[in-house]
């Protein structure tokens, strides 16, 4: 209810702040719900999430407010489908490997065709909407993705996805369709990253190829895996800590922010295979605390 | 095509190539021997080229003796970091959790390095000029220190194919590479022979970072290209072959050199993602793979 409030009682800059906390939630929740059962580390966040927010750049001017949001899920959707049934065969690092690849493809194919056929890099966002409007606008998806993870978890098809991650070949013995349940729910995660960069679009009045940034793939992922990504709770926790680490951290001390952020990894890889969720549950003696299948992501 | 631009792409490519197959040969001793894809492998090289940036302009030290500083300085480092991170990752766990938790260590340290650079040397570009002297050769020119640095890079890598192949270790590697548990039964100690490759692979990024500061300005950011580059030759010649990856980087020189001649400058990047992708998809037991 207060985030719903929010817009009213906020200083502009609080409510920016809250704004891009709740977009990084919504990215971390989405890269979990894929990635955290099913252990294929996508490292294509960036990818959508750009693709989206250049999508904005280009028909912002011409089409009404939420359409450009809708055509940026559509728009992540559709790459997720073509990059997963490409990519999703590979296991392991190649996975990653590829989605990796695949922001700085995306950003180069891009820098090319706009030098090349129209003549231009770059995009001037001349008409944002209102600064509630896209507030409102990520709250939303970020709510919808919270919702959606909490559906799939629940769901045979989010039990199907952590089958996979505990054993691929078990799965589709057991008579589950594989490859549609990770191309589904790769496309559905990456249509909420195609959203969230076409809602953050008119943050910036100036956009250009470099918008395809790996470093959203990177914070995502680190978000995810900070706060747990087998839990719902988990990419939340990360998202609002790092969200707000990097707020005070990232403008004065840039360089010492992402050294830190380097070490956090490095430490919650070594440390906290379940991130801060799971140190929470470690410590409560519950007898059914033991792991679920795919604990261990990442 | 002329016969000049012919020695230019075959010469100019078989420059960039053997640069290549340096990088790319410590990578794969990485991947083919641990698993590990360490992604901060083109950040060791970034390191090398400022640490003969800073020891020849600073000291005045020649840039080539200063392989014989960064090459046991690296070394020293991988076995460091083989020691604290890799080595407690690599123990006990099943082989898929084990490679996206390496990855993962090593986008870490990518981060740390890169950044630590930057604190260190700034974004500003960084240069200095040796050996620029231009070499006519079958009526083309080339600078001297390109010749000198593909030179060098080749006589490294030739070097450690003759060590794996005729020395007791190398043997004790290519066993480990073949089959890690008979190895260990014949008394192969795992974890010593993991520890040293590690260092090994990553002095052979960084002292192809020292060749390349000879040749190009430096930004922190050089790393990356490099892993990419670096990744590409090695999917190219397959994971853990090491002479394919020797073939693989004069190859991917050669393609890189003749579509810049032929095509554009910029398709270049481009075309190394579309290589890696297809291999990736295609074949991802490499060109030569078994």
């Amino acid at each position: 209810m207060a985030l719903v409030a929010a817009p009213e009682i906020l200083s502009p800059y609080y409510r920016s702040l809250a704004l891009a906390i709740l977009a990084d939630v919504a990215l971390a929740v989405s890269w979990a719900f894929f990635s955290g059962p099913s252990r294929y580390l996508s490292l294509a966040t960036g990818a959508f999430f750009g693709a989206g927010a250049y999508l904005t750049a280009i028909v912002e001017a011409r089409v009404p407010w939420p359409l450009p949001v809708l055509g940026g899920a559509l728009m992540g959707g559709a790459m997720a489908l073509l990059v997963g049934a490409l990519a999703l065969r590979l296991r392991g690092p190649y996975f990653a490997v590829f989605t990796f690849g695949l922001a700085e493809l995306a950003k180069h194919s891009l820098i090319w065709y706009e030098t090349g056929v129209t003549g231009t890099v770059g995009r001037l966002i001349l008409a944002p909407p209102e600064p509630w409007t896209l507030y409102y606008t990520i709250l939303c998806l970020a709510g919808l993705a919270v919702l959606t993870a909490l559906a799939l978890r629940r769901s045979r098809w989010g039990y199907a996805l952590a089958g996979i991650g505990s054993d691929e070949e078990r799965a589709e013995t057991l008579g589950i369709d594989t490859t549609r349940v990770k191309i589904g729910t790769f496309a559905l995660s990456a249509a909420f990253m195609g959203a969230v960069g076409a809602a953050m679009a008119p943050r910036w009045t100036y956009l250009d190829p470099q918008v395809f940034n790996p470093f959203v793939s990177f914070q995502t992922v680190i978000m995810a895996l900070l706060g747990g990504a087998t839990t719902v709770a988990g990419p939340i926790v990360g998202a609002v800590f790092l969200g707000l680490a990097s707020e005070i951290l990232l403008l004065k001390f840039r360089y010492l922010y992402l050294l830190g952020l380097g070490l956090t990894l490095i430490v919650v890889v070594l440390a906290l295979p379940s991130g801060l969720a799971g140190l929470l549950r470690r410590s409560s003696p519950s007898p059914l605390s033991s792991p679920p299948a795919g604990e261990r992501a990442g | 095509m002329s016969p000049t631009l012919v020695v230019d792409i075959v010469v100019g490519g078989l420059i960039t190539g053997g640069i290549y197959a340096l990088v790319a040969l410590g990578l794969n001793l990485q991947y083919g021997l641990m698993r590990v894809l360490n992604v901060a492998h083109g950040e060791f090289l970034m390191m090398g080229a400022y640490l003969t940036y800073s020891l020849h302009t600073a000291w005045g030290v020649n840039p080539l003796l200063t392989l014989l500083i960064t090459g046991p300085a690296s070394f020293g480092a991988g076995l460091v970091l083989h020691r604290l991170l890799y080595a407690r990752v690599l123990a006990g766990e099943a082989a898929e959790a084990l490679e996206s938790r390496s990855l993962l260590l090593s986008f870490g340290l990518l981060f740390v390095l890169q950044n630590a650079a930057l604190l260190l040397w700034s974004a500003d570009l960084k240069g200095y000029s040796y050996l620029a002297v231009p070499l006519h050769f079958l009526g083309s020119v080339f600078p001297a220190n390109r010749l000198v640095a593909a030179a060098v890079a080749l006589a490294v890598s030739l070097a450690f194919y003759v060590f794996l192949q005729q020395s007791f270790l190398g043997k004790a590697i290519r066993a480990l590479m073949q089959d890690p548990e008979g190895a260990q039964l014949a008394g192969i100690n795992l974890s010593r022979v993991h520890g040293l490759c590690f260092g090994i692979g990553i002095a052979m990024s960084a002292v192809t970072g020292s060749l390349i500061s000879m040749l190009f300005e430096l930004t922190p950011f050089i790393g990356l290209p490099y892993t990419v580059t670096a990744l590409v030759v090695v999917i190219l010649g397959g994971l853990g072959n090491v002479a394919g990856s020797l073939l693989g980087g004069l190859i991917l020189g050669l393609v890189e050199t003749a579509s810049v001649y032929l095509a554009a400058s910029d398709i270049r990047l481009i075309a190394s993602y579309a290589v890696l992708s297809l291999i990736l998809i295609l074949k991802p037991s490499g060109l030569f793979g078994r």
